[in-house]
């Protein structure tokens, strides 16, 4: 059975402009040790799915259909209290500003303490400082450094004090928001080394939202590409980033720079951002679309399937089967 | 140097600048305690070239930025605009620089005033420097919207910075430095908060601008990949020391410096083929 298993999830803010559909019709399932990406730009809705999944969506937001089956549990039905005792024990997540994410008037290893004690008030002292030196190891982060303050570190080892807080508990899903994004390209480099090594040590199932596709390639074995609040194209690694259907996947390729890939480089034309109030169903990348007929915008998408694994969400079916047209 | 070589001096030239940050001096304060954010620089920038400065944090790039549009001053060493040293510009020569010299900075959302309209914020320059009447100001704005990509003009003139998304921020800013017609502006990082697909919109609007203002970049960033892109020469920078300086092409394909070779292994990379992205 799938470790988590997201079902027509639909997710709306109360905005001044009425309500606004940020996670549109979203269904996945995340496998144990397989890492999976969610890639797309600002306003896409991956971070709205990071919060929903803890439990920590502000107070506009409602989840409006759907289901998130997580072992025997639907996440979308629990209160506070059962809240509580998975947040941070079953399901942990790695925040985006590691500058912020530290009390400055805590030291270090108070912060990671009190993760281990909240799920865990019974621990013994002997077992607490073992294990709080088990993570700290885990990070690699010297033992002489754990009696810090948060503006003694680095960016990088704040970080990598957030991935430790996140593990406290042996969590069963790692959600990583954007981990790496407030970080230069030389500790990038580091910390995702140290996560997908964490992530295998531990074999949990892990989340990882970015919108840099290079760094969701290099961490995740199974890729979902988001526009709009939906999912419009998913599938492996290998499959999505190496035959691309979906035109939004096609757009965010190839105007990614890199080193190392010549051929040109596709200016796209994006003018108008995703109308998250279109109703429920209907393709919101046909403001930008190159492909869209006038058909795009009175029909509703299907899933077209392209293998078992490989899918995307589109109207015009002949276009997205054939590659390389 | 100028009698020995007829030719034309360069646009910018940084001789042997050297820039210190001291913490707030007190009775005890020991001089160890100085930050020396750039150490004995030596650049030249060409006239009509797009130049790159790349380094990661902390390396000094921002802080030779800002020494170049004068919000800081360096510790010793001289910037030389046409052969023309700028240290000791006052008055009516210093305000000649500042309309010749302009800044796009990195975040939209904190370098445009909120209360004033685009309008307003695309008018300020041309007011301080005493250029035109109003009616050919406000003719010069909605021409620099359109060259901006903000068009029609007309259509965002009135409109405040929060009505718009970050990227079409990040133009007003870009129309702000180019309508003094600037002969060089300072990019610094001006992509770094925007998407992708934001991004290299913005990349091709800067060439077009430098092919049809005939002006010159700094375009200073993190990413080499964007600096290959857009950039004909890249100055490597690591803390405060110029390593390499070198055209694009050479930098990317035949690093010398450890450095630069470090800088391109880790910039996050995976294969694939852009053909299948058409």
């Amino acid at each position: 059975m799938a470790l988590l298993s997201v079902q027509n999830l639909i997710i709306g803010y109360q905005s001044q402009n009425g309500l606004l559909r940020a996670v549109d019709n979203i269904s996945f399932e995340l496998e144990k040790g397989r890492p999976l990406g969610f890639v797309g730009e600002s306003g896409c809705g991956k971070t709205t799915i990071g919060m929903t999944l803890m439990g920590l969506l502000p107070s506009n937001a409602r989840i409006l259909g759907g289901s998130i089956g997580f072992g025997n549990k639907d996440l979308t039905k629990l209160n506070e209290d059962q809240w509580r005792n998975i947040r941070g024990k079953e399901i942990a997540m790695i925040f985006q500003a590691a500058m912020n994410a530290l009390n400055p008037v805590y030291r270090v290893d108070e912060q990671v303490i009190e993760a281990i004690v909240t799920h865990r008030p019974d621990i013994s002292a002997t077992d607490l400082d073992k294990r709080l030196k088990e993570l700290f190891d885990l990070v690699e982060i010297p033992q002489n450094r754990m009696k810090d303050f948060p503006h003694e570190y680095s960016g990088g080892m704040k970080q990598r004090v957030i991935i430790a807080m996140a593990l406290a508990c042996n969590p069963q899903l790692i959600i990583a928001d954007e981990p790496t994004t407030a970080l230069d390209v030389i500790v990038q480099d580091q910390i995702l080394k140290e996560i997908k090594i964490v992530q295998q040590k531990m074999n949990t199932g892990m989340i990882f939202i970015s919108h840099d596709i290079a760094v969701v390639a290099s961490v995740c074995k199974d890729i979902c590409v988001m526009y709009g609040g939906q999912i419009v194209e998913k599938g492996t690694r290998e499959e999505v980033f190496g035959s691309p259907r979906h035109p939004y996947t096609k757009t965010l390729l190839g105007s990614y720079l890199s080193l190392d890939n010549k051929g040109e480089i596709i200016v796209p034309d994006m003018r108008e951002a995703a109308d998250l109030k279109l109703e429920n169903g209907y393709c919101r990348f046909a403001v930008n679309c190159k492909i869209c007929s006038r058909a795009c915008k009175s029909r509703k998408p299907d899933w077209i399937e392209i293998s078992s694994t490989h899918k995307a969400f589109c109207c015009e079916e002949s276009v997205v089967r054939n590659a390389n047209e | 140097m100028s009698k020995l070589y007829p030719a034309k001096p360069p646009l910018i030239k940084i001789e042997g600048v050297t820039k210190e940050y001291r913490p707030r001096q007190g009775f005890f304060s020991r001089d160890h305690n100085k930050v020396l954010a750039l150490n004995h620089i030596d650049l030249s920038i060409e006239k009509g070239e797009i130049f790159g400065l790349v380094g990661q944090s902390g390396s000094g790039k921002t802080t030779t930025g800002r020494l170049l549009v004068k919000l800081e001053e360096p510790t010793s060493g001289s910037i030389l605009l046409k052969g023309m040293p700028i240290n000791e510009l006052k008055g009516n020569t210093l305000r000649d620089y500042r309309s010749k010299v302009q800044m796009i900075f990195q975040d939209p959302y904190q370098s445009l005033n909120p209360y004033l309209s685009i309008a307003e914020t695309i008018l300020e320059p041309l007011e301080v420097h005493h250029i035109g009447d109003e009616i050919t100001r406000r003719e010069k704005v909605v021409d620099t919207l359109d060259t901006v990509g903000l068009s029609p003009g007309l259509d965002f003139y009135d409109r405040y910075p929060h009505q718009l998304s970050g990227g079409q921020r990040q133009r007003v800013a870009i129309a702000r430095a180019i309508v003094l017609n600037p002969e060089f502006i300072v990019a610094d990082e001006p992509t770094s908060m925007l998407d992708a697909t934001i991004a290299i919109q913005l990349f091709k609007l800067l060439t077009r601008i430098r092919e049809t203002h005939d002006m010159t970049f700094l375009f200073i960033t993190h990413n080499l990949a964007a600096a290959n892109y857009l950039c004909d020469r890249i100055a490597v920078i690591h803390e405060g020391h110029i390593v390499e300086v070198n055209t694009a092409e050479k930098i990317i394909n035949n690093p010398e410096h450890p450095y630069t070779r470090k800088l391109i292994q880790v910039q996050p990379s995976f294969a694939f083929d852009r053909k299948s992205c058409l």
